[in-house]
């Protein structure tokens, strides 16, 4: 059986002024499609750093992560921007929306860069907006949003893409208990309907309530897995 | 969709998007204005060049400017010739100016000064030759016994308009004759070598004097400059005959003028187009570097290095045409505002004379405008972006 994600004895150090620090010791994690999955642990615990590794945006040369049965470690940069494109979706902390498109293009832009035709695009931003309950809010820019509805609109821009896996990174860190509860729903809700696999780092213990599957990390190391 | 992100943009921190935009319209504004005030200046030098003493050229027998001649008059013409109808004949040509130089030596009664004389058609010349500065009387016109002659020449013989002077010199046979006229002109050129020894008399004065009927060379007047290629190379294929540019004529006035403008030029333009470059790397850099989580954004969404290099860079080309657009703008209106009267000069090289310039803005160098507005916009971006696109995807989304 093919996993979307294998990692075997994942080692991985970060030099910060000369000084090499240990982020992660031994982590071993296998994740199938369709899975819904959380990475808990305090600050400094290697959560972001697992999920960075995982959303192929650290460098790294090991051969100890598998992405669809790939080593990442020999990925070329071409095949991992290729992958980061079409089968990853984003979900940062502070949104990352562009300030200076409206929500319906914010949405929209990473499917131009997909090279998806006019008709498609529009289906897929209408029904992003609708899942995520946004659609009045389509000509409104970020400046103009609550930060809730900022991360409503950063979901859609992930689930727009048609993601195999959506990454979300603190996703609930900006945002008061009600608004991010509603993302928590979103968020888990798009692995319903459309068997997106979601991957979250969080510390949030709202987060943790709603997750199926909760990773801890303590020191870079796994200290539990519980369903 | 692309174009209309790059666009907003580029107005999204509107002080930094002024910024840039007033360095590259600023420096393109200013070298088009510095080009447009050179050209202003050579056409000027030019036109008086042409217009004071050489026309668009000089035509004499083969060989004859290529070295000194025991007997000058030897290689000298007559006006009645084939070559000479045919030339006056040509509908490039509008006046042919027969002319014989000589050196005498000019008798107030009292002293005796050398001079470089020059025997010309007076009625005809009077036409064209609009541009030489005569400060008392007049040009040579119709005058049998004329004589106009330099402001230098003129106060070192005590001469003023209507006071006689015997003008003596060699004839081709080798007997000293003289002829008298008297004083109709005095001119001002500016150059000091020029004004005080440069005389003009009539042509059948001079051919008395020299006992001649032939000329030593025609100055051409041309319709147009552009001309001068076509009727040069016309008279070249002849032959008898040698046509001379007017820039070659006056090489030391006109020609190394120009060189020494254009040399200036090339190292200002040189200079505004570095100040430009540094003056958006500086702004850029700080906008890039306030855009890392955005380009932290793009990066982890698939794009790639050279992707997001090149949505800045339309930016870039954005700004460069604007600001080129902007720059040449400026540069117009300057002209017919501040600039409108023109600028007072002090005298060039060689010129004792001052003179009004005007900025002569040349179309031909609109495309040069663009290009630099947009090759400085590019460059400056490209250096300013270097950095942090290399920069890990994780780096940049901390903002």
């Amino acid at each position: 059986m093919t996993f979307l994600y294998e990692v075997k004895n994942l080692d991985f150090n970060y030099q910060l002024e000369g000084v090499q620090f240990q982020a992660l010791k031994k982590v071993n994690l296998k994740v199938s499609a369709g899975d819904v999955m959380t990475f808990a642990g305090p600050s400094g615990s290697g959560k972001s750093t697992l999920l960075n590794l995982m959303g192929l945006m650290e460098e790294t040369s090991n051969d100890m992560i598998f992405y669809n049965g790939k080593c990442m470690g020999s990925m070329g940069d071409g095949d991992k921007n290729n992958i980061r494109r079409f089968d990853i979706g984003f979900i940062f902390q502070s949104f990352h929306l562009f300030p200076v498109l409206t929500t319906y293009e914010n949405i929209e832009f990473f499917l131009i860069r997909q090279g998806v035709d006019e008709k498609r695009r529009k289906e897929l931003v209408q029904e992003s907006m609708e899942v995520l309950g946004i659609s009045e809010l389509q000509n409104k820019r970020p400046t103009q949003l609550s930060g809730g509805q900022r991360q409503r609109v950063a979901i859609a821009r992930a689930l727009a893409k048609r993601p195999k896996v959506i990454i979300a990174d603190e996703p609930t860190a900006s945002l008061d208990q009600k608004n991010g509860e509603a993302v928590v729903d979103h968020l888990f809700g798009i692995n319903k309907k459309f068997g997106t696999t979601i991957i979250v780092a969080s510390h949030d213990p709202m987060v943790l309530r709603h997750s199926p599957k909760i990773i801890s990390l303590k020191d870079g190391e796994i200290q539990k897995e519980s369903l | 969709m692309i174009l209309k992100f790059s666009f907003r943009n580029i107005w999204r921190q509107r002080s930094r998007a002024i910024a840039v935009l007033a360095t590259i319209s600023l420096g393109i504004s200013a070298l088009m204005i510095y080009h447009g005030f050179n050209a202003g200046i050579m056409n000027q030098y030019r036109e008086n060049t042409i217009r004071a003493r050489f026309g668009h050229g000089q035509v004499n027998t083969k060989g004859y400017r290529d070295q000194i001649w025991d007997k000058p008059w030897s290689k000298w013409f007559e006006l009645s010739s084939t070559f000479v109808q045919e030339l006056k004949a040509r509908p490039e040509v509008e006046f042919v100016f027969p002319r014989i130089a000589f050196y005498a030596l000019l008798n107030n009664g009292e002293k005796t000064l050398s001079g470089a004389g020059e025997g010309v058609d007076g009625k005809s010349e009077s036409k064209f030759f609009t541009t030489l500065n005569v400060i008392d009387g007049k040009m040579l016109s119709n005058e049998e016994d004329g004589i106009l002659l330099g402001k230098g020449l003129a106060a070192a013989l005590g001469l003023k308009i209507g006071d006689r002077v015997t003008v003596l010199a060699n004839t081709h046979a080798g007997s000293l004759n003289a002829v008298d006229v008297y004083v109709t002109g005095i001119f001002f050129a500016g150059m000091k070598s020029f004004d005080d020894t440069f005389f003009r008399i009539q042509l059948p004065k001079a051919q008395e004097l020299l006992d001649t009927h032939q000329v030593e060379s025609m100055a051409l007047g041309l319709r147009k400059l552009e001309d001068w290629p076509k009727v040069e190379s016309w008279i070249n294929n002849s032959r008898e005959f040698e046509a001379t540019p007017f820039n070659v004529l006056d090489k030391v006035y006109y020609q190394n003028s120009v060189d020494f403008l254009q040399a200036q030029f090339n190292f200002m333009f040189l200079v505004i187009v570095i100040i430009v470059i540094l003056g958006i790397f500086n702004t850029v850099s700080t906008i890039i570097l306030e855009r890392k989580g955005e380009i932290g954004n793009l990066r982890a969404n698939g794009d790639s290095y050279k992707e997001v290099l090149g949505l800045l860079l339309t930016e870039s080309v954005i700004l460069g045409l604007m600001g080129a657009t902007l720059g040449l703008l400026i540069s117009y209106i300057c002209n017919v505002t501040l600039l409108a009267h023109g600028i007072e000069m002090p005298p060039g090289p060689g010129i004792t004379r001052q003179f009004t310039t005007f900025v002569e803005l040349q179309a031909s160098f609109i495309p040069v405008c663009y290009l630099i507005g947009l090759l400085s916009s590019l460059f400056g971006t490209v250096m300013a972006a270097r950095k942090v696109l290399k920069m890990p995807i994780t780096e940049l989304l901390k903002g």
